[in-house]
């Protein structure tokens, strides 16, 4: 458990924010995390999809149960926050 | 007595260099504030100004433009332009006061060390003109703004904005000290006067100029014309030291110089300029976007200038091409939606008569920057005021010290340039402002960022109110919407309609 800072870019959005998470989070919490900061703001919610989260210029997300300790994602590291539709 | 023309003595007046016999060269001029390039004083005398002016032919110029300019701000003393004034003109001398004032000092004490250290005799004369030069641009844009203290508290930051720890003048302390303050003679030659002044401080001065007679401030808009007409002498110093650069060899070195200055500069005016020729500036009074001016005053200008010279353009024209009509964009809309860090109100300047202004200028905006507005607009339209304001801080670039960002909405190109360097990861906001750290590392390694210092409990407590304090924004001094959101009134109205159609 501890304070882990990354930065939030957000599918739709116009800049890089800083997000406090930690390092217990899931990716889908991180997800969410990011979220309140870009969502509602400057960003539509998107009811039909959720929120994946991926490294820079990575085109595979990371599992959504995954922790942040577990990622392999440095302290202020940029992740990309991007809409994925829903399976129906 | 007859007295000679200025041309018959002037060259052998400003014949300054000698050899000395007490101290070597090296003592005289100091390598590292001189600059020399490794070349000798005598081939710094072929340096060769192209205006000439005498002290006397200076003081008289001078004295004059003073009368005009003060004697224009006495008679329009009592005339409450400022009390009358459009909230968004407000905010653009609120900005430029406190962006430029103190840096005009700042800016004589780097002319000192061109005066001083320059192993050209002719620049030591022109930097002389020109230090005195910022000496009155300092003394002008710190008076001026003075009898409009009383009446509005944010007009303090002419005097106090280079003292604080505000974001926006992080930046701007960044970029200065990294050009101006910190530099040799001969590259405060090139990175001030040739690189940022010639075209840049134009597009400030002329352009505002303009704004400012549009706006019916005919003092302030005498106060900068008279500023620009010196600013245009002082900022030919470095034209002919970047051609003895070239003529001996040093082109590298006097270009990467160039390419450093030039794109610092730019970013800075993407911030400071951007957002009050296509926002603050109400929309009858907008003569050029600010790319149009951009494309004419500094593209066309500085293609011309580089090519004379025998430099080349920047390797990254291309991208700064393209960001002309999309960083300042993203400026605008992150400097108002943190508008509490701000030292002036922004004006939104996002009416639906705007917004087809700027559809027209940008086409695309709408489907942009103009998706992140929409759900700003609900927010305010719905009383949904919290949600207009940030909770967290915009991640900053660690060379231009602004928001890293891009265009939003359908054409999502928002990225992050990192960059490891001694074991610590520090981020860019394009590939140029990377490409300058790379260039000299230690010069830049170790400066913290607002977000760094955040990240190391530099600010406290760590909320708004500790980023305030922080940035020393006073209450009374925090920003907010110039024009208190009436311009939201007609989306207001749309709806209504909307709904009872």
């Amino acid at each position: 458990m501890a304070l882990f800072p990354l930065t939030s870019n957000f599918e739709g959005d116009f800049v890089l924010q800083l997000v406090a998470v930690d390092t217990e989070n899931t990716m889908d919490e991180v997800a969410a995390a990011a979220a309140v900061h870009s969502v509602g703001r400057r960003v539509r919610a998107r009811p039909d999809c959720i929120m994946r989260i991926r490294r820079q210029g990575a085109t595979d997300f990371l599992p959504r149960a995954m922790k942040v300790h577990e990622s392999g994602l440095k302290p202020t590291e940029t992740i990309e926050i991007i809409w994925e539709p829903v399976r129906h | 007595m007859a007295v000679l023309n200025r041309m018959d003595w002037y060259d052998l007046a400003r014949t300054t260099n000698w050899t000395p016999s007490y101290v070597t060269e090296d003592e005289l001029f100091p390598p590292k504030l001189s600059g020399d390039f490794g070349l000798p004083q005598n081939a710094w005398e072929k340096y060769d100004e192209p205006y000439k002016q005498t002290y006397p032919e200076y003081v008289k110029v001078q004295r004059d433009k003073d009368a005009g300019a003060y004697s224009v701000k006495a008679a329009l003393e009592r005339s409450r332009i400022f009390e009358n004034a459009d909230p968004g003109w407000k905010s653009v001398m609120k900005a430029h006061y406190g962006a430029i004032a103190r840096g005009e000092y700042a800016a004589a004490s780097a002319e000192a060390r061109m005066m001083r250290f320059s192993k050209a005799p002719g620049m030591r004369n022109m930097s002389t003109l020109g230090c005195l030069d910022e000496i009155r641009h300092g003394q002008m844009q710190l008076y001026f703004p003075h009898e409009h203290v009383a009446k509005d508290r944010q007009m303090d930051w002419a005097f106090k904005a280079y003292d604080t720890n505000e974001w926006a003048m992080i930046a701007a302390r960044h970029f200065f000290d990294d050009i101006m303050m910190t530099r040799d003679a001969i590259s405060v030659s090139i990175m001030l006067t040739f690189s940022f002044e010639t075209g840049f401080t134009n597009m400030q001065f002329l352009g505002l100029a303009a704004d400012a007679a549009e706006a019916g401030d005919h003092t302030f808009a005498n106060l900068i014309s008279s500023i620009q007409t010196d600013e245009s002498r002082h900022a030919q110093i470095g034209g002919p030291a970047l051609k003895v650069l070239i003529e001996n060899g040093q082109k590298a070195e006097a270009q990467k110089r160039v390419d450093i200055a030039v794109w610092g500069a730019w970013k800075l005016f993407s911030v400071l300029t951007g957002p009050i020729m296509d926002y603050y500036t109400p929309l009858e009074h907008r003569k050029q976007s600010f790319k149009e001016f951009m494309e004419e005053w500094i593209v066309a200008q500085f293609e011309r200038a580089l090519t004379d010279m025998g430099l080349d353009l920047p390797w990254y024209w291309d991208i700064f091409l393209k960001d002309i009509a999309q960083t300042h964009h993203g400026m605008h809309l992150g400097s108002y939606f943190w508008r509490p860090t701000l030292w002036w109100n922004p004006a939104a300047g996002v009416t639906p008569d705007e917004r087809a202004w700027l559809e027209a200028k940008y086409p695309g905006w709408n489907d942009t920057w103009g998706q992140c507005w929409d759900v700003f607009i609900d927010n305010v339209v719905d009383g949904n005021m919290a949600m207009t304001y940030p909770e967290t801080l915009p991640y900053v670039c660690n060379m231009c010290q602004l928001p890293i960002l891009g265009t939003p909405g359908k054409g999502w190109n928002v990225k992050d340039y990192p960059l490891e360097y001694n074991g610590r990861l520090y981020h860019f906001g394009s590939e140029v402002d990377r490409w300058v750290f790379e260039q000299e590392p230690e010069r830049y390694a170790g400066h913290l960022s607002i977000v760094d210092r955040f990240l190391a409990g530099m600010i406290q407590p760590m909320d708004l109110g500790g980023a305030l304090q922080y940035m020393n924004i006073a209450p009374g001094e925090i920003g907010d919407d110039a024009h208190n959101y009436a311009w939201a009134e007609v989306y207001r109205a749309l709806r209504a309609a909307k709904k009872a159609g």
